[in-house]
């Protein structure tokens, strides 16, 4: 387990001192995973080097297992950094050397003897899948396979703690599903505490228990996956699940958001609301999946002002939280989404056409 | 204008081919004794400064402003003078080592100054290259200074450090001939005293080509290192 305490950070630059951490409180279990997203910008890569002991905090308390590591210096730095894997971005595998010796390294560094680090080495290879690549160099793999290489690394020495800088930036979707299948059951099997930093919010709804949003050097949403996408409030529940709406049908004049209530939502509510409450709906959009046993969902439904208030009523009742869209979030023409905060460079990951065939799939895609 | 070989007057006559060889070859042996030797010192001195400039610069391990701006203006200094000035120059210096201004020994001490900054700044130029990442890697996985330098500085490296002394090598032949004008001994002296001295055309045109040869040598076989210790 992995507790960040208060943590701040400045910079001493040409116009002063810069802040760049403001506190942030952070707490990561044994065997889940925390993803950590924000703007560029918002202090991501600075917490991601303080919690792998690459930079001193100004102040705060980094806690593995309950002892502070960020105060320490030279030889128990060095011993401390052992306790946390870090993946990297571009998985920097050294080139001049095989697959296999990459893994090695940090094993050999620490002076482990020859036969063990081989035996480490093997299982490391398979545990990620690459066994038939140890003599491979670097250049001879895909993007994806240098990651699992990067991953195995990183795993080498029995960290307690992973943690996984944009790892995934730059690889396919198959490939980044991939990976991410991968620490999911790294997470599971060997009960680490992963900590994800990543713009990418499809990466975060995939495996992801935890959401931290940073922005401006401080934590402005931090809970579970599914209560952030539960929480009509939460600008990043609402990234997570990205809605572009259809525009309102001729007939209806009011538009309704709806989020999945954490817990049991009956899946038949559009029939149910429909035939026993004979309130029509027009759906617009929306996306609807499985996360474990729980469903996550966030949809945009149209109704009859008339009728809003019983449909909001109805829709309570079956398990969705619902309120009429306000005018400053609807969307404009087909295909603009003004609905979510510009923070992926990326773009909405779902075209429109994409959301109306999501939003009309209710199934596990996760 | 019909004296094609006038023998009769071997103060202004060219050297006869056949006994070129004779002249060429103590003379070749003479430049790579002072090109060995001074790359040795280069390479090991120089290669030093480099590891310690990239080091100490914001990029590196240990960066330390105030060391890394003295270093660095040190190395400046070394490169700014042209080597037949920074030659001259240091003569008191060269006597003070050597106790001669003359030959292979006393050509080392101002072609060794030369080349150190220089071979630094092709060092640093070459670590500058590596993915910064890289020494991440090594910091994380809890390696000590001298492990990373060693295994994720130079190891990764190597293709590059071949190039820097290749391309350093080249230059120190072109130094030694340099140095040949003071009375180093080597090819350059043989250029200066036969051909530029004595318009001889034999030597002179011998020493051209013999050093065109010898610097496209140089690089295709450092190219080839270089190839060789490139992965995949």
């Amino acid at each position: 387990m992995i507790e960040i305490r208060d943590l701040h950070q400045s910079y001493t630059g040409h116009e002063g001192a810069v802040e760049v951490l403001k506190g942030i409180d952070l707490t990561v279990p044994e065997g889940s995973i925390t993803a950590v997203v924000g703007p560029s910008g918002a202090g991501k890569t600075t917490l991601s080097h303080c919690i792998s002991l690459l930079e001193k905090p100004t102040s705060g308390e980094i806690l593995v297992d309950g002892s502070d590591l960020s105060r320490l210096r030279g030889r128990q730095l060095r011993s401390a950094r052992r306790a946390i894997g870090t993946i990297f971005q571009h998985s920097a595998l050294l080139r001049r050397i095989t697959v296999a010796e990459n893994i090695a390294l940090p094993l050999r560094n620490l002076g482990v003897v020859h036969h063990e680090m081989q035996d480490r080495v093997a299982e490391l290879l398979d545990r990620v899948g690459l066994l038939h690549k140890a003599n491979a160099y670097p250049g001879q793999l895909s993007g994806g396979q240098k990651q699992r290489v990067g991953i195995a690394r990183a795993l080498a020495l029995r960290p307690r703690i992973l943690l996984s800088d944009e790892s995934t930036s730059g690889l396919d979707p198959d490939t980044t599903a991939q990976i991410l299948s991968l620490l999911a059951d790294l997470r599971t099997d060997l009960g680490l505490s992963i900590i994800l930093i990543t713009h990418e919010m499809d990466v975060v709804r995939h495996v992801a228990d935890q959401v931290a949003s940073l922005s401006h050097g401080r934590l402005a949403e931090y809970g579970s996956l599914p209560s952030l996408v539960a929480d009509q409030d939460s600008t990043v529940g609402g990234q997570l699940l990205p809605i572009a709406a259809l525009p309102l049908p001729a007939g209806f004049d009011t538009a309704l958001d709806l989020a999945y209530r954490d817990g049991d939502v009956d899946p038949e509510w559009f029939t149910r609301v429909a035939v026993d409450h004979q309130i029509r709906l027009a759906l617009l959009g929306g996306t609807v999946e499985a996360r474990g046993a729980t469903a996550l969902g966030r949809a945009v439904v149209g109704v009859r002002a008339e009728q809003a208030q019983r449909a909001i009523g109805a829709l309570n009742g079956l398990g969705l939280s619902a309120r009429v869209r306000s005018d400053a979030g609807r969307s404009g023409p087909l295909g603009t989404t003004t609905s979510i905060a510009g923070t992926d460079p990326a773009g909405p990951p779902l075209s429109v056409a994409g959301q109306i065939q999501t939003g009309a799939t209710v199934g596990a895609t996760a | 204008m019909s004296a094609t070989a006038d023998t009769s007057q071997p103060l202004l006559s060219d050297t006869p081919l056949s006994e070129l060889p004779a002249l060429l070859l103590p003379a070749y042996g003479e430049t790579w004794a002072m090109v060995g030797i001074v790359m040795v010192l280069v390479v090991v001195i120089g290669g030093a400064t480099g590891v310690l400039l990239y080091n100490t610069s914001p990029r590196g391990l240990f960066p330390q402003k105030r060391a890394y701006g003295v270093l660095s203006w040190a190395v400046n200094m070394g490169r700014s003078l042209p080597f037949l000035v920074l030659m001259a120059a240091i003569i008191p210096l060269t006597r003070w080592i050597t106790g001669t201004t003359l030959g292979i020994a006393a050509a080392v001490v101002p072609m060794t100054i030369a080349g150190i900054p220089f071979f630094a700044r092709l060092v640093q130029n070459t670590l500058n290259d590596l993915p910064q990442e890289n020494m991440a890697v090594g910091l994380v996985t809890g390696s000590s200074p001298a492990q990373i330098i060693r295994q994720t500085q130079l190891r990764e490296a190597l293709p590059g450090l071949a190039s820097a002394v290749t391309l350093n090598t080249i230059s120190m032949i072109e130094y030694s001939a340099i140095a040949g004008t003071i009375g180093a001994g080597g090819i350059g002296f043989l250029a200066v005293t036969y051909g530029y001295q004595r318009f001889d055309m034999t030597v002179m045109l011998g020493t051209i080509i013999l050093l065109i040869i010898t610097v496209q040598l140089v690089q295709f076989v450092g190219d080839r290192i270089a190839r060789s210790l490139t992965r995949p």
